[in-house]
């Protein structure tokens, strides 16, 4: 399936036929010992959405780095229409017409739309040599219009939506009339319905002849956009192919290597009493009305998209900002919980989603991060015993923690060995209530399945777990049971036997499942 | 990265050796520009000097830790050395008056703690306030007049002797020994370290961010009552402008003892060491004849050799 | 699309809109603070509102705002610059003993400015090139500067300055003293230059957001370094005001000086992390300053006081921004 007009036949032949936009022929990038890309070939041609698919770490980014000039390849070549070429910084990118989107937005908070658009560009300027500002707003308001959406232009960036902000960043991404937009996991933070608007901008763009590279881990997205889907797994290219020649299980099995289910593990637990319950819960703006229960024992799966509001909530159990209203219960009593330290206190404890921002200390080293959280349980009129070694010891040996010794710094770990630490981190408290925020994101297949290993002891000791994730396989396979958020409300809750693919996506798309929604969508574009 | 880089990049690993070398030429230089340098008497008089500078170094060291600064310390020292002195001129017992000294500094210390958590606000900024605030106030207070009248027993902190050695240099070994204790042994120093390198992973992992923070401004505020104490003994006066420009020397010291401006890393020997080389700055080139004009200038552009080389050597990451 | 709307030719805004916008704006809490003050002081004295009273408050300040203009253009690029004090000491200097050597008033002011814009480019590159941050580098510069006065004069005071060179403090064009005029000239050069010069908007958008200014290409070293020389510049130039006002020059001129121009910028509305505020926040906190220094000798306080409430001033002011911040805008 791809978002063009013309048939797949004719399409496959247009694109085909067409000299590429940019080519990378060999590449290979080193960092210090660590080889990111080896010997990787990539090309993009006009018209065609090209996914650039591997689990983090796999080298994409640097890839898609050296194509924006931000780093230059150690061996093999950039070709850009045809010529070898050499940036020596985006700017030398974007006057070749290769604009990219990285996730966080490039965008400046404080400055409006029509400023955005015009950073760093020729702007331009009345006769008396003072900035057109009416003319600046007005190829503004005609960029965006012709991305489909009207703005006003004059709005201070930090104020518009997480997907108004992307429109941004594209409007601002092909301001220098780029041949070729990279888009690094621009859904991230959007709504099912801004997803599906974004969509029909990257189709208006690829019929006007420009390329797209997309990346994402979201396999659904891929399927439903793209023509030709490339693979990266550390830092070597597996393959390149075309959409309609692979699905989604071929996908992921070379993307980590090893088919999807033999990474679970799900024994049977038996569910005790309720321990943690949400009554009414609500933050202004992340979520609303929210009701819930945890099971001593029981893993509850919490799915949605990104936006639903899952990370936001669970936050707010663990006392990073309190509830505006609404009850926590802990065994039955009403608690307030207005710190982490509260919170660890009564036995919660939170994994976050941002392994090396928000989990890890990166210069610590491992057994420094893994009893910070336990520091004053241990510490001894204040000060740190040395039998913290024996104790970090302990936990890095649990859960075969491996790649360097606890002295070193965390930061030499790879992913899955780094989720550990924060894993460890947060066992090394005893807590009796785990929220797990996307504990196995972007971490090898071997790390992932002991991941899950342990989750499932975890619960066998009668630990009750909240398992948020993204990835629907995770979250369907080892939840006694799934709730589901939209837009800050819980939409669904199915038990396990019950919950299919199908009921759960529903609840967190709001009922639109994506293909009606892109049919339509289609139907529209044909008659502008 | 060239040969030299590298072998210099690996000496400077052993931070602490290099201070110590950079010392240890400092006094074989001054030792030439001045025949009384290297004596007993002189070296243990510069001492005196230090312990004021060393005593707030201390705990600036674990505000630059945490990526903060603070710039209202000599502003401080001199609203805590006119507590002292206007309490005593206006009847307070000495003991007492030298108590509030203490208190006043550790209250202004907290002030600056509660401002800058409460309101999430960057120390830069706030602390730049509070330096016009404490040295107004103390101005204000004393109506620039100074109180000089105080009981013999008041120079046993300034300027008495344990054997041959100054009496407050006990005092700043103390000190030393404890913060030290307390940033590498304690769980407090840990937190110190981990708010420094990453606070948004150490809100998660439970570390109290806010009160550490309110610990580390009110306790540098109780060092730097402390050093007006000595201070103030020592000069035998009580003024509103004691302490102006001494933020220079403790910055200038903790950022030469190899802590990063932007945080994350510092320890006490270094500061040590950046005390006792700005020490010996000022005593060697004093001695030496050197008008006290060129020690400013030299002491500013120090400062910036400092951090510049600090920085320089660091290791980069991407 | 929740925030699609009709093109915005010919729309109609609502009165509280026009509030919210106003009061969103970064020079809002100082404008209306400066109206209260000026009101609340013209109530209880009659001689505030008096002409001259205004325009003497206004001299007394032109030192402080023309710096204070230029000290703003760093603090949006996200830098800070504490070392003017001891910059507008030397290039003090420098104008008096090239005004005692030569007289006139050119060259004098033609050596200020070379002065300032050495000690500012300096400040630059030491930032720049040399990535020290600019607190280190202007704090290092601040005494390493008052030493090369001390150094320079020899301690001694330069006096009896020639009339012809102290124009700039006390002469009068159709009754408006010299430093009003150069301080209103330079506010609208700074406008006009931070609206329209490509160098004015990169400004904003390096202070705003250095990492997606530097993949814009955008040449960050050169926007601080020349904002760094601007505030040399603007430094020269009032320091000739300043000599000219009081006819000589001391070796501590300028002491203190350095902390009222970071409160002007800060109390008027510029944001001390960057990319935010305006010269018209930089011209209202120094009109605020001044106004708020006379109201006090009004008052009859002791100027004793001044620099304790200078310092809450400062506390007050980003205390307000954060505040504001929390209820007009909500969270970002």
């Amino acid at each position: 399936m791809s978002l063009s007009d013309d048939t797949g036949t004719e399409r496959a032949a247009t694109v085909a036929e067409a000299p590429t936009v940019f080519r990378l022929l060999n590449v290979t990038k080193r960092f210090g010992g660590v080889t990111a890309v080896e010997g990787v070939n990539f090309d993009l041609r006009p018209g065609e959405v090209h996914a650039l698919v591997g689990e983090n770490g796999a080298g994409k980014s640097t890839l898609m780095k050296m194509v924006y000039g931000l780093y230059k390849p150690d061996e093999g070549t950039l070709e850009v229409g045809g010529n070898v070429v050499e940036f020596s910084s985006p700017r030398d990118a974007e006057e070749a017409g290769i604009a990219m989107i990285p996730q966080e937005l490039d965008l400046f908070p404080e400055l409006s739309v029509t400023e955005n658009l015009f950073v760093g560009r020729h702007r331009p300027r009345t006769s008396w040599r003072t900035l057109d500002r009416n003319a600046m707003r007005a190829e503004a308001r005609q960029r965006l219009h012709s991305l489909g959406v009207d703005l006003d232009v004059t709005t201070i960036v930090k104020r518009l939506s997480a997907a108004n902000q992307q429109i941004v960043a594209i409007a601002r991404a092909l301001v220098g009339e780029a041949k070729a937009v990279v888009m690094d996991e621009p859904t991230a933070s959007l709504t099912e319905r801004e997803v599906q608007q974004l969509f029909g901008i990257i189709s208006d763009l690829i019929s006007g002849g420009v390329g797209v590279v997309y990346i994402s881990h979201r396999l659904e997205e891929i399927f439903t956009t793209s023509d030709r889907i490339t693979v990266l797994r550390d830092g070597h290219h597996i393959t390149t192919a075309s959409t309609n020649e692979l699905d989604a299980e071929e996908l992921v099995r070379l993307m980590v290597g090893r088919p999807l289910n033999e990474l679970f593990t799900r024994s049977p637990h038996r569910s005790g009493e309720v321990t943690l319950e949400a009554r009414g819960l609500s933050r202004a703006g992340e979520f609303e009305d929210i009701d819930f229960a945890l099971r001593q024992g029981e893993i509850v799966g919490l799915a949605g998209l990104v936006g639903a509001g899952r990370s936001e909530l669970a936050q707010t159990i663990f006392g990073i900002r309190p509830p505006e209203s609404g009850e926590i219960r802990i065994d039955g009593e009403e608690v307030r919980i207005h710190s982490v330290q509260a919170a660890m206190e009564r036995g919660i404890f939170y994994v976050p989603e941002e392994r090396r921002s928000q989990g890890l200390i990166l210069p610590f080293s491992i057994k420094n991060n893994i009893t910070l959280s336990i520091l004053d349980r241990i510490s001894r009129l204040g000060f740190v015993p040395r039998a913290e070694r024996q104790t970090a010891d302990r936990f890095a040996k649990e859960l075969s923690i491996r790649g360097a010794s606890i002295s070193d710094p965390v930061s030499r770990l790879s992913g899955g060995n780094q989720q550990k630490v924060v894993l460890a981190k947060s066992l090394a408290r005893e807590p009796s209530i785990l929220l797990l925020d996307e504990p196995t994101r972007g971490i090898d297949v071997g790390a992932k399945s002991e991941i899950y290993r342990l989750i499932d002891d975890l619960a066998k000791e009668g630990k009750a777990i909240l398992l948020i994730s993204s990835e629907l396989e995770e979250v369907l396979s080892m939840s006694d049971r799934i709730l589901v958020m939209r837009e800050g409300r819980i939409t669904g809750e199915f038990k396990r036997e019950v919950a299919t693919q199908e009921n759960v996506m529903t609840a967190a798309t709001g009922g639109e499942s994506r293909s009606t929604l892109n049919g339509s969508r289609k139907e529209a574009s044909k008659d502008e | 990265m060239s040969a030299a880089a590298a072998v210099l990049r690996r000496l400077t690993f052993s931070r602490e050796v290099v201070l110590l070398g950079v010392l240890i030429v400092l006094m074989i230089v001054m030792s030439i520009l001045s025949p009384f340098f290297l004596t007993v008497n002189n070296l243990l008089n510069t001492s005196r000097f230090f312990v004021e500078v060393g005593l707030m170094s201390l705990g600036m060291t674990l505000i630059i830790i945490t990526g903060g600064i603070d710039l209202s310390v000599g502003s401080n020292l001199g609203l805590s050395s006119v507590a002292i002195g206007f309490s005593f001129a206006a009847g307070l017992p000495l003991p007492l008056a030298i108590v509030l000294g203490l208190v006043v500094g550790t209250a202004a210390g907290l002030f600056n703690g509660l401002f800058i958590t409460l309101l999430d606000l960057h120390p830069l900024v706030v602390t730049l306030g509070t330096f016009a605030l404490f040295q107004g106030l103390a101005y204000g207070a004393t109506g620039a007049e100074a109180v000089s009248d105080f009981p013999g027993w008041f120079a046993y902190f300034g300027q008495a002797y344990l054997g041959p050695v100054p009496g407050q240099l006990f005092i700043f070994i103390v000190a030393v020994v404890m913060v030290w204790l307390i940033l590498s042994r304690s769980r407090f120093g840990r937190y110190v370290y981990a708010i420094g390198n990453n606070e948004e992973a150490a809100r998660f992992s439970g570390v109290p961010i806010r009160r550490v923070k309110i610990a580390i401004y009110s306790g540098i505020g109780l060092l730097v009552g402390m050093a007006a104490v000595i201070y103030t003994s020592r000069v035998y006066t009580a003024r509103g402008d004691s302490g102006l420009g001494l933020e220079l020397d403790v910055i200038s010291a903790v950022v030469l003892g190899g802590a990063s401006i932007y945080g994350g890393s510092g320890t006490i020997a270094g500061t040590v060491l950046g005390v006792l080389i700005i020490a010996t700055l000022r005593n060697g080139l004093t001695l030496a004849g050197v008008p006290s004009t060129w020690v400013l200038f030299v002491l500013g552009v120090l400062l910036l050799v400092a951090v510049f080389f600090n920085e320089f050597f660091r290791v980069k990451e991407e | 699309m929740s925030e699609a709307r009709a093109p915005t030719e010919g729309r109609r805004v609502s009165r509280g809109e026009v509030l919210r916008r106003f009061m969103v704006r970064p020079e809002a809490p100082a404008l209306v603070f400066l109206a209260v003050l000026v009101a609340a002081f013209s109530l209880s004295s009659d001689k505030f509102l008096s002409g001259t009273n205004f325009e003497s408050i206004v001299i007394s300040v032109a030192v402080l705002g023309i710096i204070a203009l230029a000290v703003n253009q760093v603090v949006l690029c996200g830098e800070i610059d504490i070392s003017t004090g001891s910059m507008m000491g030397l290039c003090a200097v420098a104008a008096g003993a090239v005004a005692l050597s030569t007289g006139g008033l050119i060259l004098p002011l033609l050596a200020a400015v070379a002065v300032g814009a050495l000690c500012g480019a300096i400040n630059g590159l030491l930032v720049t090139a040399g990535r020290i941050p600019s607190i280190i580098v202007t704090l290092g510069m601040l005494y390493a500067l008052r030493g090369v006065i001390l150094l320079v004069t020899g301690g001694t005071w330069i006096t009896g300055v020639p009339n012809e060179a102290r124009v700039l403090g006390t002469g009068t064009v159709l009754g408006v003293g010299y430093p009003v005029i150069i301080l209103f000239a330079l506010f609208l050069v700074m406008e006009l230059v931070s609206r329209h010069s490509t160098w004015g908007r990169n400004v904003f958008a390096v202070g705003g957001n250095r990492r997606a200014a530097r993949f814009a290409g955008l040449p960050i070293d050169r926007v601080r370094v020349l904002a760094f020389t601007l505030v040399g510049v603007f430094v020269g130039i009032a320091s000739v005001i300043y000599m000219g006002r009081a006819g000589s020059v001391q070796t501590n001129t300028g002491t203190g000086l350095e902390l009222q121009v970071v409160a002007a910028v800060v109390i008027g509305g510029t944001s001390i992390s960057g990319g935010r505020g305006s010269s018209l926040a930089a011209l209202t906190g120094a009109v605020l300053i001044g106004v708020i220094l006379n109201g006090l000798v009004l008052l009859g306080v002791p100027g004793i006081w001044q620099q304790a409430v200078l310092g809450a001033l400062i506390l007050l002011a980003v205390a307000t921004d954060v505040l504001r911040r929390r209820l007009v805008e909500g969270k970002a």
